[in-house]
């Protein structure tokens, strides 16, 4: 951990207006939930629906992708990550550092506010609130390692995270239930569904399987991540 | 006292034919939607393109395949776009920062209006070639599968007034979502932020939608979940889309009836609005720093 190496990615992600972008997402799903509750919908279903749908399956992974690849990619783009590497820091390091920053955007952005938008439609019933935020934070801390990882590995980092985001989890793993078991998404749903008592929070994949496959692909991502720093070399593109 | 001599070092004038303004907009917008495609350019960057447009063709293929074996008619030309929402998505948010971001992050737009074009000129090239590329994205397999339906020989009539209206239909899905996505793109020059701002824009009005949408349908309050539909812009058209030419509604819920209609194409053309001059105001701050 760096702190300067920090400071400067946060800067990179939140700096200036860039914050807007992270902020919307989390401000449209509060404000759906303030919503639901004048409507007189809030309960265990409505609660169910928004928060596997639009926060774990929706807002997740889309901030993850904005954080994750956030951090390191224009950095890579416009080539002054050169000048990050010549100095004399271990690039695991660089690495954790990156990937720390990472997950504690979505810590606050997205795991904070899905907490509060299910504190908002049901209270503490049935631990639906404290599932669907552990969820969203081990789920966010996964996506930023795999994000992280992937802007380290192609330029068009955002675009091949959202096609995994979009057509993996989402148009695959809807149609092959096989599928949901290599789905981040489906892992913070597992979570989420064991925390809460709730019978409206669904998954097919078991506590068994997700926790060691949370670990190992945030580790892995993370120590490929170190690696790649290794051996980085600037190209030029386009 | 100067000693300096003026040495004629041999440049020439150049004489031949000043192609002119009009010349320099068709080749800014071939330009454009070549690079939409990735053609030209690196071959890294042909794979998103070509893999989405491969992955657009995959239901008609099964279509044709499904009429050829059973005689069966199973994807519509009317919700072949709601279907492939993803897709299109992924495709909007993949290319349309390229058109408009690099020329903008390393300010060159100055080189350009340095030549015959005028700012209207290279914003209406772009939104030209982004509206082609959407066109020939979406237009291609609705007519690979008509093609494929004429040669299959169905019993039955073809659905000709389907597919006209399906591919009428298109070109309102492609001025919409080229105008926006530019739009959104233009604000960030750096291509990774744009690509997320594009599809954080189309995946939150689907969500906020399909959430809201399901809401008022358990609410049993079924016309304001057709309303609510309306918010995402794949529906608004397919509403249009059902309002002008009958086609059957893609979405779970009917939308709103009597008014729905017209006010589902005023809320395409206020899209597309606010999208070009979102686009005229980025330029012209751009043009002047």
């Amino acid at each position: 951990m760096n702190t300067t190496v920090a400071g400067i990615s946060y800067r990179a992600v939140i700096g200036r207006r860039r914050i807007w972008l992270l902020l919307l997402l989390p401000l449209v799903l509060i404000g759906l939930a303030v919503l639901l509750r004048l409507v007189g919908s809030a309960d265990e279903a409505t609660a169910g629906t928004l928060l596997s749908t639009f926060a774990i399956g929706t807002m997740l992974p889309l901030t993850g992708l904005i954080a994750g690849t956030g951090v390191i990619g224009p950095e890579i783009d416009d080539g002054t990550i050169v000048h990050l590497l010549a100095k004399p820091i271990p690039r695991p390091v660089i690495a954790l550092t990156k990937f720390l920053v990472a997950a504690s955007l979505l810590a606050v952005f997205a795991a904070l506010p899905t907490y509060v938008a299910a504190w908002l439609l049901v209270r503490n019933e049935e631990n639906i609130a404290v599932g669907f935020g552990l969820g969203a934070l081990v789920g966010g801390i996964a996506y930023a390692a795999v994000f992280l990882l992937l802007g380290t590995l192609t330029r068009h980092a955002v675009t091949i995270g959202l096609a995994y985001a979009l057509v993996w989890e989402g148009l695959v793993g809807g149609l092959v239930p096989g599928a949901r078991q290599f789905s981040v998404q489906q892992w913070a749903n597992a979570i989420a569904d064991r925390l809460s008592g709730s019978a409206f929070v669904g998954t097919d994949v078991t506590l068994g399987f997700a926790i060691p496959a949370l670990i190992i692909v945030t580790v892995g991502a993370l120590l490929w991540t170190g690696q790649r720093l290794r051996s980085f070399s600037v190209t030029g593109d386009e | 006292m100067s000693t300096g001599v003026i040495h004629d070092i041999g440049y020439r004038r150049y004489e031949g034919a000043r192609l002119g303004r009009r010349h320099a907009f068709t080749a800014l917008v071939v330009h454009s939607l070549r690079g939409a495609f990735g053609l030209g350019r690196t071959a890294r960057s042909k794979i998103v393109p070509f893999l989405l447009v491969i992955v657009m063709l995959l239901p008609a293929v099964v279509a044709i395949a499904v009429m050829a074996l059973a005689q069966q008619r199973s994807i519509g030309y009317s919700n072949y776009v709601t279907l492939m929402q993803p897709v299109v998505m992924i495709f909007l948010a993949a290319q349309s920062p390229y058109l408009v971001a690099p020329d903008l992050r390393f300010r060159v737009l100055p080189l350009y209006l340095s030549r015959p074009v005028t700012v209207p000129d290279y914003v209406g090239a772009k939104v030209v070639a982004m509206i082609a590329a959407v066109l020939l994205l979406i237009a291609t397999p609705i007519t690979v599968t008509f093609v494929g339906e004429l040669l299959v020989n169905m019993p039955g009539p073809p659905r000709t007034g389907e597919y006209l209206g399906a591919l009428a239909t298109s070109v309102i899905y492609a001025v919409l979502l080229a105008a926006l996505s530019l739009a959104i793109a233009s604000f960030t020059p750096r291509r990774g932020l744009g690509v997320a701002s594009v599809i954080a824009f189309y995946l939150l009005a689907s969500g906020v939608s399909t959430v809201l949408a399901g809401v008022f349908a358990s609410l049993t309050d079924r016309a304001t979940a057709g309303w609510m539909l309306l918010i995402n812009p794949f529906f608004l058209v397919d509403a249009v889309q059902v309002w002008l030419f009958g086609s059957e509604p893609a979405a779970p819920f009917p939308y709103p009836g009597g008014a729905g209609g017209p006010v589902a194409l005023l809320g395409v053309l206020g899209w597309v609005a606010l999208g070009l001059l979102a686009l005229a105001a980025r330029y012209r701050k751009a043009a002047s720093a």
